[in-house]
Order: C-alpha cells, then structure tokens, then sequence
C-alpha cells in the first residue's frame, strides 16, 4: 500500500483551529480548561487530550511588525521511529500499512520510554499512564477517508493523500524540498515551509537520540551474541579440555 | 563419610538462590522487553503484570546484591602473587592437567567475578531505579537505559560461565550451593590457603 501523508502549509492556515476541533470531535478528546499566556495559541501545548495544534509563532521585525506563522503540530509519523524503537512493550506502538504510527493504549505499559525517544516531544500520557498521540485518524484512514483534521480545514493548510503525491505536487509548487521528505527515514507529516524550520519551532536535522542508535544496533544484538558465543564457548570447553576433577590433577 | 568443611554458611546458600533466581527471572523478562516477545509477556502474565514483576524483583536482587558484599566483599579484594600466577596459567583452565597456584577461599576468577557482578550489579540496579521512577524525564532515562544495557550484556556473559564453571566444569563444587560444605580434602587442594588460615585461627 501506497505510503500516506499529511502536507502542511504554513501559509495558507489562517488559525482557525478548526483541526483541533475536528480531531477532539472525531477521537471523542474532551475539552480542557486552559489559561491565557499573552497569546492567542490554546492550548500551549500538546496534552492527552489534545493530539494536534496550532502552534502560534510571532515573529516581528522592523518591515513587519506584526507577522503571525501557524504551525500544525503533532506526531510526524516518522518512518525511523524512535518511540517505536526504544517501546518494550509488544505491540503497544505499531506502524499500519499506510505509515501510521499508531498506539494501542491496552498494551501500554505505561513506561514513558517513548517520550526520550521521540525528537519532537509529542508522546503524552493520560491518568490512567497510558500514551496519547495523534495516530492520524487510523479508523478514518483504514476506510479511505481524509484524517479528522485534513477533513475540515477549510483553507488547504493540512492535505492528505499518497505521500510521493503530495510531494510531487508540491515540488511543481515550488517546494524543491519539504521538511520532512528525507528525515528519520522520511516523515509521515511534510511541511512545505519557505524559510528555516528554526523559525516554525522545529528542528533543522531531527535525530533519534545517539544512545538509542547504539544501544538499537550494537547493544542489542550483543545481548544475545555474547550470551550464546560463551554458552557455545563451555560446551566447546567442556568436549575438548572437559571439567577439573580432582584425579587429573597432578 | 569423608571429613567436610563448611565453606558457606547457611544465609550465604540462602541469599546466594535469592541472588540467582531473581537475576534469572530478570534477565529472563529483560529479553521479553528487549526483543518485545509476547511469548514471554505471556509467561509472565502480560507485558503490564511482567513490568511489575521486572521491577520488584529489581529490589530484591538489589537487597539480595547488598547483603552479598558482607558475604563475598572482603575475600574478592585480597589478593597477592598467586593471582597473578593464576591469571599466567588461565586458572588451569586450559589444560587437561591443570597445575594451579594455590588459592584463598575465592580463586582469582571468583574474585574478578564477584566483583565485576558488584559493579555491574550497582549499575543495573540503579540505572533501573531512574526508569522506574523518573519516567519521561528525557535526560536521565536516555543514560539509565544505556547503563542498564551495557551492565545486562556484561552480566549475561558473566553469568553463563558463572554457572558452567560452578557446575559440570568443576564436579562437586555446586553443593556448595545446596549444603555449604565440602570434603575436606577437595578444599585442601583447590584452597590451600583457606584452609591454613582455617586451622592457624582454631
């Protein structure tokens, strides 16, 4: 099956929150008291109960001082994923044929692992400690239909559809590269921004921490080389030299 | 019956199971999580049961390692010449005439054994506590989960040739394990120091 993507357009999203609504109306999320920080971004941050936002950015400079950027956040549904990776638990986090990663709150076990392996701070845990995030309507997606969020944005900001689609189609538009396009094995989420990410709150180069590279491709396979290399090596030993008794001792 | 010495006393057969099973149900779940097995979630009644389980054996192997120091601490950091020699010749391992310098209570492998099941022990311990206990703070958790890593590939080698050794490698020593004496004729040769030191404090 042909990967799935959300495209995000900064410039066309006018700050509706529409997407935010839609998602909690779709995922029956309840709403939350929240207080005002000076800014008209609410909430200020992902919480269990809310999946996707807008993320209100103010960037003001001398030819403009009032210039507004809106960025859709949420899980980016990374190909290489590092919550994916380092989760114990089977099952608990799993990747659909579309490219979703998606959760399954039943086989959480509630550890917190994933949150030191996301590099974009997203995976949230409800009081029950159970993860919450964006898994990008799964339900909806399974019967071909948009995600919550892409369904209602009345301005085209948030677009889904086949991944190298969107990608195509936005390189026709003048995007020669999309955040997102190459990084940890290519997101499930593009953004199709026209300055540094830096300036849109997110990372140049996102990584998966260094420790769980290593620990993912050389800890984990030593854990059982080693284990099976000196169980090899006693049997080895015990055929060839055999064991120390006491008669053959001189 | 042969004359027997005792060379374990009754908490140390006692903490030294405790210490022995609770690694192996450990290293056992600590697969389970690693490789994400249901086979062995299952085992353990579920990932959520097997994550509770994980986690409080890890106190009692923690205790356990603790009360470990009194019992084996003291012998493990003596050493002297005869070590050295013992390292020379592989602890006669090698050979299927071994000639070995004579030893203390612990041999040399014994020593560096215990004391590098002390210090990976400590680190798996307390690598494992921060998971458990400071969940999401990203920071902490990243360097506890390699700690924790890097202590349980160290102990999983450690450990097999721990019970090889203590079992069909050398035959009569795993009833030290189960009646903390030996006879005393095997001791004279396989610790001749021991046992000097034995009769010099009667």
């Amino acid at each position: 099956m042909a990967r799935k993507a959300l495209l995000i357009s900064p410039e066309l999203c006018i700050g509706c929150r529409a997407c935010q609504v839609a998602c909690k109306s779709w995922n029956q999320l309840p709403a939350e008291k929240t207080t005002n920080k000076g800014t008209y971004e609410n909430p200020s941050d992902l919480t269990p109960t809310l999946y996707n936002r807008i993320r209100y950015v103010e960037v003001p400079s001398q030819e403009n001082p009032v210039r507004w950027l809106f960025v859709s956040q949420r899980c980016m549904h990374c190909d290489d994923a590092g919550c994916m990776k380092i989760c114990p638990a089977p099952g608990a986090l799993y990747k659909t044929p579309e490219g979703i990663v998606s959760f399954n709150q039943e086989k959480c076990i509630g550890c917190k692992l994933c949150i030191a392996g996301c590099p974009f701070d997203v995976p949230r845990y409800n009081q029950k400690e159970k993860i919450a995030k964006c898994n990008l309507c799964e339900d909806r997606v399974r019967e071909g239909m948009p995600p919550a969020c892409a369904k209602t944005c009345p301005t085209g900001s948030i677009t889904y559809g086949d991944r190298d689609a969107l990608i195509a189609s936005s390189k026709k538009a003048g995007f020669e590269k999309l955040y997102g396009q190459m990084d940890l094995g290519g997101l499930g989420v593009l953004y199709a921004f026209k300055e540094t990410p830096r300036l849109y709150g997110l990372n140049e180069n996102p990584r998966i921490p260094e420790s769980i590279v290593f620990w993912h491709n050389v800890l984990k396979p030593l854990s059982y080389i080693g284990l099976g290399g000196v169980v090899a090596a006693s049997v080895l030993h015990y055929l060839l030299i055999g064991p120390h008794k006491e008669q053959e001792e001189v | 019956m042969a004359e027997m010495v005792r060379k374990a006393s009754a908490f140390e057969i006692f903490n030294h199971w405790v210490l022995a099973i609770s690694c192996l149900l450990l290293a056992l779940s600590g697969y389970g999580f690693l490789f994400k097995i249901e086979g062995i979630t299952n085992l353990f009644g579920g990932a959520n049961m097997m994550k509770d389980i994980h986690n409080y054996l890890g106190i009692v192997f923690s205790v356990s390692l603790f009360l470990s120091i009194f019992n084996w601490l003291k012998d493990a950091l003596s050493f002297d010449s005869d070590d050295i020699k013992w390292i020379a010749c592989a602890g006669g391992y090698l050979s299927k005439h071994p000639r070995v310098p004579p030893m203390g209570k612990l041999n040399t492998g014994q020593k560096f054994y215990y004391l590098a099941l002390l210090v990976f022990g400590i680190a798996i311990a307390v690598s494992g506590f921060v998971i458990w206990l400071m969940p999401g703070q990203r920071d902490y958790v990243l360097l506890s989960h390699l700690v924790h890593n890097i202590s349980f590939v160290v102990i999983m080698i450690a450990v097999p040739v721990h019970i090889y050794l203590a079992t069909i490698a050398n035959p009569g020593t795993f009833r030290i394990m189960v009646y903390g004496t030996v006879p005393y004729k095997w001791a004279l040769k396989r610790h001749p120091k021991w046992i000097q030191e034995l009769q010099r404090s009667k």
